[in-house]
C-alpha cells in the first residue's frame, strides 16, 4: 500500500494539476497536503455569512467553448470544465485615481483602444500603435512558440528578437506621454509583482493579449470549487490523498528520488516527486545535504523572493449598487508612480499607493448572500518587513495598513466603512502560515526580466524530482495550474520511457 | 537554431546575462534559511502547545481557572476573545475542548482557561475533579474569530454573558482596562444565582476603578437579598441601562438560550444584524430536539460508520461524528468543535448525516460531500474517507 509511481508533495494549484494528470494517464499516485483542504492559495474560507475567495481575482487563459485558451484545454482535459460555473467578465478593469483620472477598459481590442483614445485624445496614434505592437509582437511569440515553428529566426520574428528582453517601461515611455495614460494601461503590473521599469515587455504583452483574447473569468463559488473539482477527479481516476499530512524527507537511493518519509513517520516509496513545495523548502529541508545540488542552489539564489500581500476579506451589508460600485476590478492609486508603489511593497507603514479592490458580485450575484456584498481589498507587500515584528506586538500592527486602505477606499466611496459586516485580515505572515512560504510569497520568485526563462529553469539536479507551482512557473493561477500540467507530463514520459 | 542560439540573439540578452550572473554572485544561499518559516510560524502560530498547570483557582462552587504555563517558557500571543483547544485524555478516550483565554493578552507568562461544570460533561467533570498543579496538557495555539476588529467595531461595545461564557469578554475587559484602550465596554452579565457570577469582585473593582467599563450583573432566579437587578437581560432592560443603542457594537456569549432570547430582544431594539457578533459555543447539548433534526431517528439510535481503508465503528445518533471516530480511536484534527473552522472535514462517501444550521461549510464542499464532522450527526450508516 506504500508504492507509488509518483508522490505529489502540496495540493495547491500546481500539485493538483499535477495529480490530476498523472491519475489520469493512470499512475499510481499519492497526493499529501499538510492542511485540511485542497488548494493552497485557490481556497476561501467561512465567516458570518460570506464565504470568501481567498486569491482569485481574474482567471486568465480560458477562452470560451468555441475559443479555448490554453487553460481551458488542460482543465478540460482533466474532466473538471463542466464541473464549474464559469463567469466571464466583460471588462479588463477599472482604474481612478480619486479626483483625477476614472477610466474602465472593457475586455475586447477596439473598446479597450477606444476608451483610451477618449479619454487620452491627444495620444490618439500613440495609444492605437502602442496596442499594434502588443498584438504584433505577441502574434510572433504564438506563432514562433506557441505552434512550435521549426526555424526561428530574427527575420523572421523581428518583434521578439527585438523586444522580447526590453522592459515594459521604455517601451511604453516610446509611445505614451501622459503618466495617467501609462498607469492605466500598464496597471496589471501587479498580477505579476512587477512595475514596468522590471516587467519584461514579453510577460506584458503576455497579459494584455490574453485577458482581452480569453476574457478574464471567475466561478461560482469561488477558486475552491477548482480544487475540490481537481481533487474528485484525481480520486475518480484512482489517486490517493491525505489531507493533514505533510511530509517531511525526500528519500534518495541509487542517485535519485526513492520516496517520502510522511510527517508521521511513515515511509513511502516512489521514484518520482513532484513538489509543489518552495524549492527551498524541497532542496534546502527536505533533501539531506549530500543530495543537495550545489548547482542548483547556485542558480536558485539569482532569484529572489517575491511579493506577498496584505488583504480585506470584506462582506458588506448592501447591495454593491448602493455604494455605486460598477466594476468587478477596479484598481485605486493614489498616483500615477509606479516605481514608487513598487519601493512602497517593501514598506510596513506607508500611505497606500495602488490598491485592487475586486467586487465578486458585478459579475456573479451569488458571490454572497442576497442584499450583501463581497469584496477583496489587496495591496502587495514584501514579507520581510513583517518578520521583523515582535510577536507580542504582531496584533497591534495587524490592523494598521488595513485602516489606511480602508480610508482611500471611503475617500472614493463614501460610506464604505460603515456597511462592513465582516473583515478578515490577511497580513503577509498569515499568508506565510497558510501557503508555509518564505517571506509568505504568493507569487514564487520575482518575476523581473533577469528571471525570464530565457536563462534557465531550475533544476533541482537529482534524477526523480521536479517542481510544480509559482516558484517553478511564476506567480498566478494560469501559470500555477499550468505548471502542474507539464510537471506531470514529464514524469509519465519518463516512466512510458523507462517501461519501454 | 537550439532554443539557446535563438536565445542568445534576443536584443539585450548578454546584458541580461550579467545581471543574471551577478545576481548569482551577489545572491542568497536559500540553504542558510533551512527552518526560517517554521521558526517564525512557531512563535505566532505554533500548531501545539505544551502546557502545564501551575494553579488551580477556585472561583465558584462549580468553578475554577486553571492557570496554564508553557513547558517551552514560551506562550504565543492571542487576540482577547480567543481561545485554545484543550487536549484531554480520559476514560480511555483522547477527545479535547476549546476554552477561551480568560487571561489577558498582555500577560504573557500564562494562559488561564476558566471552567465551568457542564450537566453531563464529561471533559469539564474531569477537569474540575482530576486536575492539580503539575499536570500537563497539549493544546493548539490560540484561534478563534470572537475578537475586537477596530477596523469596524467602533469605540462603544456591549458585551453580553451568560455564566462561563464571561471567559473571552474578561481577556477583552483586563486587556482594555489594563492597557487605557480608547473603547468603553458595558457588560451586561446574565446568571441564574448570584453565587454562579464568575469574576464577580474583580469586574466590580474594575468597574469602579475605570471610567470607561460599565458592569451590570443580571440574575436570574436572585435570593430575598439580592441587590442586583433581575430577571433576564431583556430589551426593556437594555433600553434602560444602554440608554441609547445608536452606534454600539454587541457581542454575545452564552449558552444556546442567551442567543434565542436575546437575539429577538436586540432586534425589537433595533439593533442592526451586523453590529451583532457571536461566539460559538460547541456543540448543541441535544442535537435532536434541533428544529432540523428528522423525527424518524430517535435518541440512542446507532449506525455503522466506516473509515475507508481503516475499519469501522458503532455510532449514535445524537454524537458528532467527532466524537464517534475519537471513541472508536481514530485522530481526526479537531480545533473550534462548533462547525466554524472546518479542521476536522472529512468526505462523505456514503450514507446520510445530520448538519446544523449555522455550520461553516463551503458551497464546494457540499457539492462534493465534504462534512465538518464536528457539526455533523449520522441518520444512517455511513462511510467516511479521513
Amino acid at each position: 500500500m506504500n508504492n507509488y509511481d509518483v508522490v505529489v508533495i502540496g495540493a495547491g494549484n500546481g500539485g493538483l494539476t499535477a495529480a490530476a494528470t498523472l491519475a489520469k494517464q493512470g499512475l499510481n499516485t499519492l497526493l499529501l497536503e499538510r492542511h485540511n483542504i485542497p488548494g493552497g492559495c485557490a481556497t476561501s474560507f467561512c465567516r458570518g455569512r460570506f464565504e470568501f475567495e481567498v486569491a482569485l481575482h481574474q482567471l486568465s487563459g480560458m477562452g470560451n467553448p468555441s475559443f479555448p485558451g490554453p487553460l481551458r484545454s488542460m482543465l478540460d482535459s482533466l474532466g473538471v470544465v463542466n464541473e464549474i460555473e464559469w463567469v466571464e467578465m466583460k471588462n479588463l478593469y477599472r482604474v481612478v485615481v480619486p479626483g483625477k483620472m476614472d477610466i474602465t477598459l472593457p475586455a475586447n481590442r477596439k473598446g479597450f483602444t477606444d476608451a483610451l483614445i477618449e479619454k487620452f485624445p491627444n495620444e490618439k496614434e500613440g495609444i492605437a500603435a502602442f496596442i499594434d505592437l502588443v498584438y504584433r509582437f505577441f502574434t510572433e511569440v504564438i506563432g514562433a512558440f506557441y505552434m512550435r515553428d521549426p526555424e526561428i529566426s530574427p527575420q523572421k520574428y523581428p518583434l521578439y528578437f527585438k523586444y522580447a528582453l526590453a522592459d515594459t517601461q521604455t517601451i511604453m515611455d516610446e509611445y505614451l506621454k501622459d503618466p495617467f495614460l501609462k498607469l492605466a494601461i500598464s496597471v496589471y503590473w501587479s498580477y505579476v509583482g512587477a512595475p514596468p521599469r522590471l516587467l519584461a515587455f514579453t510577460e506584458y504583452a503576455a497579459m494584455i493579449f490574453a485577458y482581452i483574447e480569453f476574457k478574464p473569468y471567475h466561478m461560482k463559488h469561488g477558486s475552491q470549487v477548482l480544487s475540490n473539482a481537481l481533487v474528485d477527479s484525481f480520486i475518480k481516476n484512482g489517486g490517493d490523498v491525505r489531507f493533514n499530512c505533510g511530509a517531511k524527507k525526500i528519500l534518495t537511493g541509487q542517485g535519485r528520488v526513492a520516496g517520502v518519509v510522511l510527517d508521521t513517520g511513515e515511509e513511502i516509496t516512489a521514484p518520482y516527486v513532484i513538489s509543489n513545495a518552495s524549492p527551498m523548502a524541497t532542496c534546502g529541508e527536505m533533501l539531506d545535504r549530500e543530495h543537495q545540488n550545489e548547482e542548483f542552489f547556485r542558480q536558485m539564489g539569482g532569484h529572489s523572493i517575491g511579493p506577498s500581500a496584505y488583504t480585506l476579506y470584506i462582506g458588506l451589508d448592501c447591495p454593491h449598487g448602493d455604494l455605486g460600485i460598477t466594476e468587478t476590478t477596479n484598481f485605486i492609486c493614489t498616483h500615477t508612480d509606479m516605481d514608487r508603489s513598487f519601493t512602497e511593497m517593501k514598506m510596513r507603514d506607508n500611505e497606500p499607493g495602488q490598491m485592487l479592490l475586486t467586487c465578486y458580485n458585478v459579475s456573479d450575484p451569488d458571490a454572497s448572500p442576497p442584499g450583501t456584498t463581497q469584496i477583496a481589498l489587496v495591496d502587495l507587500k514584501y514579507g520581510e518587513p513583517w518578520l521583523s515584528v515582535p510577536p507580542h506586538q504582531y496584533y497591534d500592527y495587524k490592523y494598521l495598513y488595513g485602516d489606511k486602505m480602508l480610508s482611500v477606499v471611503e475617500g472614493l466611496i463614501p460610506g464604505f466603512r460603515a456597511h462592513i459586516e465582516e473583515v478578515e485580515v490577511a497580513t503577509p505572515l498569515t499568508h506565510m502560515r497558510y501557503l508555509n512560504t518564505p517571506a509568505g510569497s504568493i507569487y514564487g520568485f520575482n518575476q523581473f526580466i533577469r528571471d525570464s526563462r530565457v536563462f534557465g529553469a531550475l533544476d533541482p539536479g537529482i534524477p526523480g524530482l521536479y517542481f510544480a507551482g509559482a516558484w517553478a512557473g511564476g506567480g498566478g493561477f494560469q501559470p500555477t495550474l499550468m505548471s502542474g500540467g507539464s510537471a506531470a507530463r514529464a514524469v509519465a514520459k519518463k516512466i512510458r520511457q523507462e517501461r519501454g | 537554431m537550439t532554443t539557446k542560439d535563438i536565445h542568445t540573439q534576443i536584443e539585450g540578452y548578454h546584458r541580461v546575462l550579467d545581471d543574471v550572473k551577478s545576481a548569482q554572485r551577489y545572491g542568497t544561499d536559500y540553504r542558510i534559511m533551512k527552518g526560517e518559516v517554521a521558526r517564525v510560524l512557531d512563535l505566532l502560530h505554533p500548531r501545539r502547545l505544551d502546557l502545564r498547570v501551575s494553579e488551580v483557582i477556585i472561583e465558584t462552587p462549580s468553578t475554577k481557572t486553571l492557570r496554564m504555563v508553557s513547558e517551552t517558557g514560551y506562550l504565543p500571543p492571542f487576540e482577547a476573545g480567543q481561545y485554545i483547544n484543550l487536549f484531554v485524555e480520559t476514560a480511555g478516550v483522547r477527545t479535547s475542548r476549546p476554552y477561551s483565554i480568560s487571561s489577558a493578552p498582555g500577560m504573557t507568562a500564562y494562559y488561564d482557561i476558566t471552567v465551568r461544570r457542564q450537566q453531563g460533561g464529561f471533559v469539564s467533570e474531569y477537569l474540575l475533579e482530576t486536575v492539580k498543579p503539575g499536570d500537563r496538557f497539549e493544546s493548539s495555539g490560540p484561534a478563534g474569530q470572537f475578537r475586537y476588529n477596530p477596523l469596524i467595531h467602533g469605540r462603544e461595545l456591549v458585551f453580553i454573558a451568560g455564566g462561563s461564557g464571561i471567559t473571552p469578554f474578561m481577556s477583552m475587559i483586563r486587556e482594555t482596562t489594563d492597557r487605557g484602550l480608547d473603547r468603553s465596554i458595558h457588560l451586561l452579565y446574565g446568571n441564574r444565582l448570584e453565587g454562579d457570577i464568575i469574576f464577580h469582585r474583580e469586574l466590580k473593582e474594575r468597574a469602579e476603578r475605570h471610567k470607561n467599563f460599565i458592569y451590570t450583573p443580571v440574575i436570574s432566579e436572585p435570593s430575598k437579598k439580592c441587590s442586583e437587578l433581575t430577571g433576564l437581560i431583556s430589551g426593556d432592560l437594555m433600553k434602560k441601562v444602554l440608554r441609547s443603542v445608536e452606534g454600539k457594537n454587541f457581542f454575545l456569549c452564552g449558552p444556546g438560550a442567551l442567543y434565542d432570547y436575546c437575539m429577538p430582544e436586540l432586534e425589537k431594539l433595533g439593533v442592526p444584524l451586523h453590529r451583532v457578533r457571536r461566539e460559538m459555543f460547541g456543540s448543541p447539548v441535544d442535537i435532536t430536539s434541533d428544529p432540523g433534526w428528522p423525527g424518524e431517528v430517535k435518541k440512542g439510535t446507532r449506525f455503522t460508520v466506516k473509515v475507508k481503508g481503516k475499519g469501522d465503528l458503532s455510532a449514535l445518533a445524537e454524537e458528532s461524528l467527532l466524537v464517534s471516530l475519537e471513541r472508536g480511536g481514530y485522530a481526526v484534527p479537531a480545533l473550534c468543535r462548533s462547525g466554524e473552522c472546518s479542521l476536522c472535514r472529512v468526505k462523505l462517501l456514503s450514507g446520510k448525516v445530520y448538519q446544523p444550521r449555522g455550520a461553516h461549510v463551503r458551497a464546494s464542499d457540499l457539492k462534493y460531500g465534504y462534512i465538518h464532522s464536528c457539526a455533523a450527526y449520522p441518520l444512517s450508516d455511513c462511510e467516511v474517507l479521513l
